[in-house]
């Protein structure tokens, strides 16, 4: 608890800072886009449609879930719903900030959440229940993992291509393990444990029985509302 | 590989666009009128994890030994050691090893 707040702030020195902070995590983003521009290729996406992605949506777990749908005709409808199934989370984050942007004006406060991403979400969260108030935490830590997303997948394409049997080096499972290391990794929680094995077994019986890309959309839902209807204490601290 | 059409491809990115964006911007909007309940927040908390959970399950019930193998390893490495590198490293290598070794 600090005793007198600063008040919130946006400025080069402060973002040059956050730049500074997230580097050695950015090092690992590159590896992250690398895996992604070789899983892309292999997928059969384009080089600009990675790129695109990754310059624009800038989200590794909704485009590592897109590139599982890429096939043609594209099921646009299902593609949209899991995106937003996966980015409600980026809601409930970027309403975990809302104390400290809304001294901005509100153009500059959606400004500041275009680069919003779990890392540097993190990192600033962290830093702002330290007392820091300068919000260029935020925006250079996002600064410093897009870049290295970018550069990671820009790599990733160009010498992903070059491998000819995925399945030998295991180039197959990068997308997988991608996405499992997001879930059980990032906050493992004994009172998910009956959530997401809820979500499981749903997302299989969808999987077998109902059309495409339905299942994925079962197992969310289901997740969500066992973890609503177990009792609250269960779950009393989770991601604020 | 077939690849899509052109327009079907950018309409596809466009709609992640929108909605990895909005869905950031709309936390502030809510949160400037009305704070999400905790039961809200829980819901949709459970439901970003259990939609990867979701993707991810009917591809390890439905993939080789090398996948399964894979699967175990980075969820585990994931758990104990908490690096994500080495996590998706080892399952690669995990698949990898078993197609070497086993075929």
């Amino acid at each position: 608890m600090k005793i007198k707040e600063n008040p919130t702030r946006l400025d080069i020195a402060g973002t040059w800072r956050g730049i500074r902070m997230m580097l050695p995590l950015a090092v690992f983003t590159i590896a992250f886009g690398l895996a992604f521009g070789v899983a892309a290729v292999h997928q059969g996406l384009a080089g600009w449609e990675a790129m695109l992605m990754s310059l624009f949506v800038f989200a590794a777990p909704s485009q590592f879930a897109a590139l599982e749908m890429w096939h043609s005709p594209l099921p646009l409808l299902a593609l949209a719903a899991v995106t937003l199934a996966i980015h409600t989370r980026h809601m409930l984050m970027s309403a975990a900030l809302y104390p400290w942007l809304k001294a901005l004006p509100q153009r500059q406060q959606f400004a500041m959440v275009i680069l919003l991403t779990d890392s540097n979400w993190a990192m600033a969260l962290g830093e702002y229940q330290r007392g820091e108030r300068n919000l260029g935490i935020l925006l250079g830590g996002g600064i410093a993992l897009w870049g290295a997303w970018v550069a990671g997948t820009a790599i990733g394409l160009a010498f992903g291509g070059g491998i000819t049997e995925p399945e030998r080096f295991g180039l197959d499972v990068i997308m997988l393990c991608f996405l499992l290391m997001i879930v059980v990794g990032g906050n493992p929680r004994a009172a998910m444990a009956l959530p997401w094995l809820a979500a499981a077994a749903s997302a299989l019986m969808a999987y077998w029985w109902l059309p495409p890309y339905l299942h994925v959309m079962v197992g969310a839902i289901t997740g969500g509302v066992v973890a609503v209807l177990l009792p609250g204490r269960w779950l009393r601290e989770s991601a604020s | 590989m077939s690849s899509s059409p052109v327009w079907q491809s950018l309409i596809a990115i466009m709609l992640m666009v929108v909605i990895a964006y909005g869905s950031r911007v709309l936390g502030l909007l809510i949160m400037s009128r009305v704070p999400l309940s905790p039961r809200v927040r829980r819901f949709v908390d459970a439901m970003s994890s259990s939609v990867l959970i979701a993707v991810i399950t009917p591809i390890i019930v439905h993939g080789d030994g090398g996948v399964r193998l894979a699967a175990i390893a980075a969820g585990t490495v994931a758990v104990v050691l908490r690096s994500p590198l080495v996590s998706i490293a080892m399952g690669m290598l995990c698949a990898a090893g078993w197609r070497w070794w086993v075929g």
